[in-house]
């Protein structure tokens, strides 16, 4: 048989169907994310939420779209990435960047620094936007050097998270400490006393502790406790002087109350028993599963809590609630409710008090260290700046007002289950908040004692050395005084080091 | 060069002209540029500020610099040779002709194709200390109590903070700063399926003849194997060896992954220091320093490697 026959086939074959694939792509094939409008500006907006965070301020971009911008001529385009600061320094510095980008607010003094930023005073100014639109310690997180360089997105205040039932089961022992279950910790003092009460450790076959409950540990979730100093009544940087204060007494001394930790439980077991603790965002959430009594944490725990294990919201409620309960739920089964809106209209439905009777967790503002100090908190938030070289900065900042705009701010940290950065909070808003304790996060982030981020050019080295002395301090491998000291040296240094680089470019 | 000779010439430019602006604009370039940054103080957003040999007199003070290159020493310098030994080893038997050889095969093969972010998750929980595989084996054998170091701390004269503390056993392994870079290490040879597949190519390429020549010298398994066996694929083992040391000095996504250079940055490694530079910190010349000196870190290792490989690596027909 000649095999030059089929071979004559072969290449017109080939050709037809790559010429098939070719037609196939372009008629079914992806399409790009083009906006269906031609007559607008188009904003980019790029945003580090992934997952519900980000669908529900896809929600805030959709509602901008069809009135303010629509009757501007805007359209905002939203695009939810992972490692935002990174493509947005990358980008800024190749001259591309986006018209806003929502930064962590660790990065705002940093960026502007580095002259990364647009100010936007006159552009807030413009749409009545100013100091007193904000709570203080929002705004000033938000300013550096007299200049305002973000808005914010959405924001934080923190505080004692406790579980009510391990309360209930180790009133005994909180007796038999001295305490009264029913009057929960007022000072730091007093919450370690509760803490040690609350502490279930059994011994093993080979005769070592196992912890089975743990009433607290600083480093659980361990985010915020490089701020620890502040409940002891120091900051990290010292704005009025410039100074570092990593080592610092008082810095030193609440350093010592975390190593005592360490020491008490013995830093095997505490080990042993924190590996067994699943991710923040699991249904092995240790202060889920009951597994430490208190945490740290800020309000959208009760969104966690919900999401994670909604019987901890659900605690001796009477069979009318739960009749209501049910027929949420069989709203969100049929497909007539989202299980984000079961929460919502749960909260518009029972008021915050009754549903805090329900909660098998409570909220308190974190015991001070100090006397004199009361409602100390970090305030962190998620912001909104528009990035030097942007675009359309005009235009970007009309969809940073509108989103701080107090009905939409409400609405958006409600889908978000945090506080409100804004001076003014409504009535709806505090009542009507999926977190039934949102009053107290609000007077949290109201009180003279509420701080953010230190306002330090090289907050991210000095947080990272921050962590780094206090994994020492944690783990046994140095004296407080020692692990803080050494801190303190290396960023003094290095800070130094910065001002004068910063010095020689003509800046200060 | 006759005009059809330029012809081709300039054909053959044209063909490859792709990459050779690829190699010049994303390869040549930026390597130029990061030299000249390394000098500099830069952070990608503002200008470029010429500092001279700061960078690299302040990276000789830095105390992160040098841990993250002991860190990096101790990985490169028991990980490699260990993975080497492990993918000899596993190579050498399943060159043996047994029956589900290839099964056998595929499967020290397949861990090298998992994601390194799945087999580290996949890791993380194998050593979690409560409720790992590891731990609950270790306990079933009656690997347990407590390591004291007391000799040692005697021996080197430690006293107070500085005390090395008992260790429990089972550890909790990437949570105990002495235990996280050891698990790290086992961890890095569950990945030896594309060396051990290297290995068995090179076994298959020894010739017959000399194994039967050995075989009627009276040379018993060992001597076969020392004589052999080694000496034959050793071009195999030195190119596996030049690698594994490119690649240990360049560890990132696990430790990355599983420990975040924990803990105490017991685990942080040079390329995670450097990325935070360049990425964290904003200090794009220091971290383009660090490279530089990674740079030349790799090619003094590689030219002992090469100025050793004299000794002992023997290729056929020479």
């Amino acid at each position: 048989m000649d095999e030059a026959v089929p071979m004559k086939y072969f290449k017109p074959t080939i050709t037809i169907l790559a010429l098939l694939a070719v037609a196939y792509v372009l008629i079914f094939g992806p399409r790009a994310d083009i906006p269906p409008v031609h007559d607008r500006v188009i904003v980019q907006y790029w945003e580090k939420w992934t997952g519900n965070e980000a669908s529900q301020m896809q929600k805030i971009v959709d509602r901008f779209n069809d009135t303010v911008g629509k009757d501007k001529g805007i359209y905002v385009q939203y695009l939810s990435m992972s490692n935002i600061n990174q493509k947005t320094l990358v980008s800024t510095a190749g001259g591309v960047p986006p018209d806003i980008a929502g930064l962590w607010d660790t990065q705002v003094v940093q960026y502007a620094t580095l002259d990364a930023l647009e100010p936007l005073d006159e552009l807030a100014r413009s749409h009545g936007i100013t100091q007193s639109y904000y709570k203080p310690v929002f705004w000033k997180a938000c300013t550096y050097e007299g200049k305002l360089y973000a808005l914010i997105s959405t924001p934080m205040s923190m505080g004692l998270h406790y579980n009510k039932k391990i309360v209930a089961e180790r009133a005994d022992a909180l007796r038999q400490a001295g305490l009264d279950p029913d009057r929960l910790p007022a000072t730091l003092d007093e919450m370690d006393r509760w803490a040690r009460a609350m502490d279930v450790v059994e011994k093993t076959s080979s005769g070592r502790d196992r912890i089975q409950v743990a009433g607290y540990i600083p480093m659980e979730p361990g985010w915020f406790v490089s701020y620890t100093g502040q409940w002891f009544g120091v900051s990290i940087f010292d704005e009025r002087t410039g100074k570092l204060q990593l080592n610092h007494p008082q810095m030193v001394k609440a350093m010592e109350w975390i190593q005592a930790y360490s020491r008490r439980l013995g830093l095997e077991s505490m080990g042993e028993f924190r590996s067994g603790f699943g991710q923040f965002n699991s249904t092995q959430n240790p202060f889920l599963t009951g597994a430490v009594a208190m945490v740290q944490q800020g309000p959208w725990m009760a969104n966690y809590i919900e999401n994670l294990r909604p019987e901890m919201n659900r605690w001796n409620m009477p069979p009318e609630r739960q009749k209501l309960d049910e027929q949420l739920a069989g709203e969100v089964a049929s497909g007539k409710l989202s299980s984000e809106d079961r929460m919502l209209k749960w909260a518009a439905l029972v008021p915050a008090e009754e549903r805090r009777a329900y909660c098998s967790w409570g909220f308190i503002p974190a015991p001070p260290a100090e006397p004199g100090l009361k409602d100390v908190s970090y305030c962190g938030f998620d912001t909104l700046v528009i990035p030097r070289g942007a675009e359309h900065p005009k235009e970007a900042f009309e969809f940073i007002a509108f989103v701080n705009r107090q009905d939409v701010m409400e609405r958006l940290c409600s889908m978000h289950c945090k506080n409100s950065p804004l001076a003014k909070a409504s009535e709806k808003f505090l009542n009507e908040h999926p977190n039934p304790y949102i009053a107290i996060f609000n007077q949290l982030a109201d009180s003279p004692n509420a701080f953010g981020v230190p306002q330090i050019g090289i907050w991210p080295r000095v947080g990272d050395e921050m962590a780094f002395a206090i994994q020492r301090i944690y783990l046994l491998q140095a004296t407080p005084k020692q692990a803080m000291d050494d801190a303190q040296e290396r960023m003094t240094a290095a800070y130094k080091k910065f001002l004068d680089l910063q010095g020689k470019r003509g800046r200060q | 060069m006759t005009r059809k000779d330029w012809q081709d010439f300039s054909r053959g430019i044209a063909f490859i002209s792709p990459w050779i602006v690829g190699f010049l604009a994303f390869t040549l370039l930026p390597v130029a540029l990061s030299l000249y940054y390394s000098f500099c103080d830069y952070s990608l957003l503002q200008s470029p500020l010429w500092v001279g040999t700061e960078n690299y007199r302040e990276l000789m003070r830095d105390d992160d610099f040098w841990r993250t290159l002991r860190n990096t020493g101790y990985y490169a310098m028991v990980a490699l040779p260990a993975g080497l030994m492990v993918s000899v080893g596993l190579a050498l038997l399943l060159n043996q002709n047994i029956r589900g050889q290839s099964v056998y095969r595929t499967i020290i093969f397949l861990p090298s194709l998992v994601p390194v972010v799945a087999s580290s998750m996949l890791w993380m929980w194998i050593f979690n200390a409560k409720l790992g595989l590891l731990n609950h084996v270790l306990s079933f054998c009656g690997i347990e109590g407590q390591i004291q170091f007391s000799w040692l701390n005697h021996l080197l004269g430690l006293q107070g903070g500085d005390m090395i503390q008992p260790l429990t056993m089972p550890p909790p392994w990437l949570d105990d700063a002495r235990t996280a870079m050891p698990a790290l290490i086992m961890m890095s040879i569950w990945g030896v399926g594309n060396a051990v597949v290297i290995y068995l190519a090179g076994l298959q390429d020894v010739p017959r003849e000399l194994y039967e020549a050995a075989d009627i010298d009276g040379a018993n398994g060992w001597q076969r194997l020392r004589n052999v066996t080694l000496p034959m694929i050793s071009p195999v083992i030195f190119f596996n060896l030049v690698m594994g040391i490119i690649g240990s000095l360049q560890t990132f996504a696990t430790a990355y992954i599983m420990t975040g250079g924990g803990p105490a940055k017991a685990t942080y490694f040079y390329t995670m220091y450097l990325y935070d530079n360049a990425f964290s910190y904003l200090r794009m010349g220091y971290a383009s320093a660090m490279a530089w000196i990674q740079l030349l870190i790799v090619l003094v290792l590689t030219a002992v490697a090469f100025w050793s490989s004299k000794r002992w690596v023997h290729y056929q027909g020479k």
